[in-house]
């Protein structure tokens, strides 16, 4: 997305009021979750919007949005419930397979396959629908697929149980997922239950975003209320925190450990470090707080090493599959040095999308061979597939780092 | 204790490190040593905020780990070779130790010394840090070699092996055939007389204690292996009676109370290695069920052509060419190398089946070498690459039709 602000600093916004747009594309807002005037626009290289700072005013007014009931939705055209959908301010929680853009809303209607909701997470610490859904969700849930059974001819639904929230949700097809990482990845899902073929796309949506959307839509009213996970060995207090989207980081994570922290916005595979200065972004479910600090180790390397987390049998971890008493110490260390690729086989034990050689298609693209790359399944392969590839790497190669610099290639050479 | 290192080694450092380190070409011995001490302190900067804490030193000293039972396995028969071969019957367990030690351990300590050395030469002048697949290349070359073998060809391979095997591709990773087997060729070929006949596999008639008088050999003792014993065999359906005429059951072999190369005489050592390397996931399992899927396949295929007027060798049980030469050790430690190995599920079968097959292909219709598994191994890492490009091309194909517009 490129976005242009939609008002200007020191103007006054109202709670769900438009703060930002997509060039091109006034309809499709980004809107304010609490009243109050804005302070400050921030831009990073190339001028590129970073962050949005509204003060807040606790008895600003209300910016209303229209609110329609299930019916209402179901008379919708495809165009007015694209326009609706844009209006709302989710549309940016919406992602495309491939490429895990945000979509465009011009895509002609026979490129778009399906949408696929996820309720599953099975990332590190963060958090899914059982934290994230509660059972009267299930009604805007509902108002939130009839809308996108207006934009799409397929709307999927995957759980990894039952839920109240999403048990009598109609008009979806669903598909249910459990085990390890990635099993929850909407990427992955979309691979196994709808891959993209030909110009095709799937659009993937959270189920909690989708509720938000479903309680704008049937309130009228912009829903900004959101549950926060503040996590990792560096938080005194890991908790819960009901807040609003853009809460500020130090507000959520609370009191931390001494010492130099990483604070992550969203899981340690494929979040982003960011200042604690900063604000939680649109969409975030966790920040996460890792002490800087790496233990170094006497002769680590040829020792049995008993408590420590290993995704290998060569550890006790790995193969015993035992908790090390105390919880588990992660710490943003590399613990090793980088080496060529060794093809020991870890990849494809945690790579779910099928029809791909993990190894083969690394190579491709660590040698920017971006026609053999594509041949071997760069578009399928998920982003957290990748980094869980960059975590069990023995060799310490950065996959997640090299498919994102193949994307963005493609995506040059593309136009 | 680690603290007071760690900060000593921290002090070091801009010795080492940077444009304007002092001793900036030492730079990968001091990386070496640094992180041989002490896990390394690195943090991440780009892609996922935290790592397993699997890296190449633990895979590697691992698979040494592996190589212990095969190691002891191979020490003590040495010693207990030599003298069974001079017809001594009152030697205990700890003099076959010493005896075995005393012959093994220099052959170990120059391999390692002279090619670790040839490996930091490389690093230094290529700049980059130290291999550590060398604990492995170190370990698993003198485990290949006779007890009897000269300390300067020792010497020569290791270095012609951690060379040309391996750092002229770029170093671990990078090369196409193992780099012990590739040592092993090098000996082999360029000193047959030190690999190969049947006085070279035992240190009995060698002074012991050292430097004291040597034992004469009994006259019955011939040194040779059992394969070796197996090609002299006259021909005809009596594989097993040849290898009795020698003293030698089944369970001598598999156990490894036979003449041989270090490390390679014991299959059943070999096999707690192998079980060793696959429960701890560093080697694949398909590769070394590949391996004697293989030998199955073609020994029975030699079986049934055999008439009886064909070599001895043709008439060898599935079993026992399980148990003989270096089929275990190679299957387990050779073959699986995941550098030189083929790098997909379906290869990783065609690979190891190859090798398998290959093996007793070569031990019973090549007459000049009766020991086929470094062969077929060296052979199918050349061809791994072509077995990975067809399965690669394959799934690539899969794809391209369920994904078509």
């Amino acid at each position: 997305m490129v976005l242009r602000p939609a008002i200007r600093e020191g103007e006054r916004v109202g709670r769900g009021g438009a703060l930002l747009f997509e060039k091109g594309e006034q309809e499709l807002v980004l809107r304010s979750p609490v009243a109050g005037t804005l302070r400050e626009i921030r831009r990073g290289p190339r001028r590129v919007i970073t962050d949005v700072i509204v003060e807040t005013d606790p008895h600003g007014p209300e910016a209303p949005l229209p609110a329609y009931d299930l019916e209402g939705i179901r008379a919708l055209d495809r165009a007015s419930a694209i326009g609706v959908l844009m209006r709302s301010g989710w549309w940016p929680a919406l992602r495309t397979r491939p490429l895990n853009l945000v979509p465009s809303p011009s895509l002609p209607a026979d490129q778009l396959q399906s949408v696929l909701i996820s309720a599953t997470e099975t990332g590190p610490l963060m958090p899914g629908a059982a934290s994230l859904l509660d059972p009267d969700d299930a009604e805007p849930l509902q108002a939130a697929v009839r809308l996108l059974q207006r934009i799409a001819p397929r709307v999927v639904l995957t759980t990894s149980g039952p839920h109240p929230a999403l048990d009598r949700l109609e008009g979806v097809e669903v598909h249910t997922f459990r085990g390890p990482h990635p099993a929850g990845d909407p990427a992955v899902q979309v691979n196994l239950v709808d891959p993209p073929r030909g110009s095709g796309q799937v659009w993937t949506l959270r189920a909690w975003d989708a509720a938000s959307l479903g309680r704008t839509l049937l309130t009228g009213r912009f829903s900004a209320e959101r549950v926060i996970a503040a996590v990792g060995t560096g938080v005194v207090q890991p908790r819960f925190v009901r807040t609003v989207l853009g809460a500020p980081i130090r507000d959520v994570v609370g009191e931390v450990r001494a010492g130099e922290q990483r604070y992550i916005l969203g899981s340690v595979l494929t979040g982003v470090a960011v200042s604690p200065d900063r604000w939680t972004a649109f969409g975030s479910r966790a920040v996460h707080v890792l002490p800087e600090a790496v233990d170094q180790d006497l002769f680590g390397w040829a020792r049995p090493m008993l408590g420590v987390w290993s995704f290998y049998a060569a550890f006790a971890k790995g193969l015993f599959d035992v908790r090390p008493p105390g919880g588990v110490d992660m710490r943003p260390g590399r613990y090793g040095g980088v080496r060529a690729i060794i093809p020991m086989g870890a990849y494809e034990k945690v790579v779910a999308t099928p029809d791909i050689e993990p190894e083969f298609l690394f190579k491709a693209l660590s040698i920017g061979d971006l026609e053999e790359s594509l041949r071997l399944g760069m578009l399928d392969l998920s982003e957290e597939e990748a980094a869980l590839c960059t975590y069990v790497c023995p060799s310490k190669i950065q996959i997640d780092v090299l498919l994102r610099e193949g994307l963005a290639q493609y995506r040059r050479e593309a136009g | 204790m680690k603290a007071a290192l760690a900060r000593w080694l921290h002090r070091m450092r801009p010795l080492f490190y940077g444009p304007d380190a002092k001793y900036g070409w030492a730079w990968p011995l001091f990386e070496g040593a640094e992180t041989f001490l002490l896990t390394p302190a690195e943090r991440t900067h780009q892609g996922a905020h935290v790592r397993d804490r699997m890296d190449m030193k633990r895979l590697m000293i691992f698979v040494v780990y592996a190589m212990v039972p095969c190691i002891l396995a191979g020490w003590y028969n040495i010693g207990r070779q030599a003298f069974l071969g001079e017809g001594v019957a009152d030697w205990t367990v700890i003099d076959a130790i010493l005896r075995g030690g005393w012959h093994m351990l220099p052959i170990i300590a120059v391999s390692y010394a002279v090619g670790g050395l040839a490996e930091l030469v490389f690093c230094i002048v290529r700049k980059h840090e130290i291999n550590e697949g060398f604990l492995v290349t170190g370990m698993l070359f003198p485990l290949t070699l006779p007890p009897t073998t000269p300390l300067w060809m020792v010497a020569a391979g290791i270095v012609f092996g951690v060379v040309i095997g391996k750092e002229v591709f770029g170093g671990v990773g990078m090369n196409v055939l193992n780099p012990a087997l590739t040592a092993r060729a090098f000996v082999f070929f360029a000193f047959p007389a030190a690999l190969s006949g049947a006085r070279v596999w035992d240190v009995a008639g060698e002074p012991w204690p050292p430097f004291g008088p040597a034992a004469p050999v009994i006259d019955a003792y011939t040194g040779a292996t059992p394969l070796l014993a197996l090609s002299n065999a006259d021909p005809g359906p009596n594989a097993i009676a040849a290898l009795q005429a020698h003293g030698w059951t089944f369970w001598d072999l598999a156990l490894g109370d036979v003449p041989g190369s270090m490390g390679e005489v014991s299959a059943v050592a070999a096999a707690l290695g192998a079980l060793f390397l696959v429960v701890t996931g560093l080697a694949s399992w398909r590769i070394i069920v590949g391996c004697v899927v293989g030998v199955v396949g073609c020994t029975l295929l030699v079986n049934g052509f055999a008439g009886p007027d064909s070599p001895a060798l043709w008439h060898v049980p599935v079993h026992y060419h399980l148990v003989l030469g270096g089929f275990a050790f190679g299957a387990a430690f050779m073959a699986t190398d995941p550098v030189t190995a083929s790098a997909t599920q379906l290869g990783r079968w065609i690979y190891g089946i190859a090798i398998g097959f290959l093996c007793v292909l070569i031990r019973v219709v090549n007459p000049a070498y009766p020991e086929g598994m470094m062969l077929a191994i060296l052979f199918m890492n050349v061809f791994a690459p072509l077995v990975d490009y067809y399965v690669v091309r394959a799934g690539a194909r899969r794809r391209a039709a369920r994904l078509a517009g």
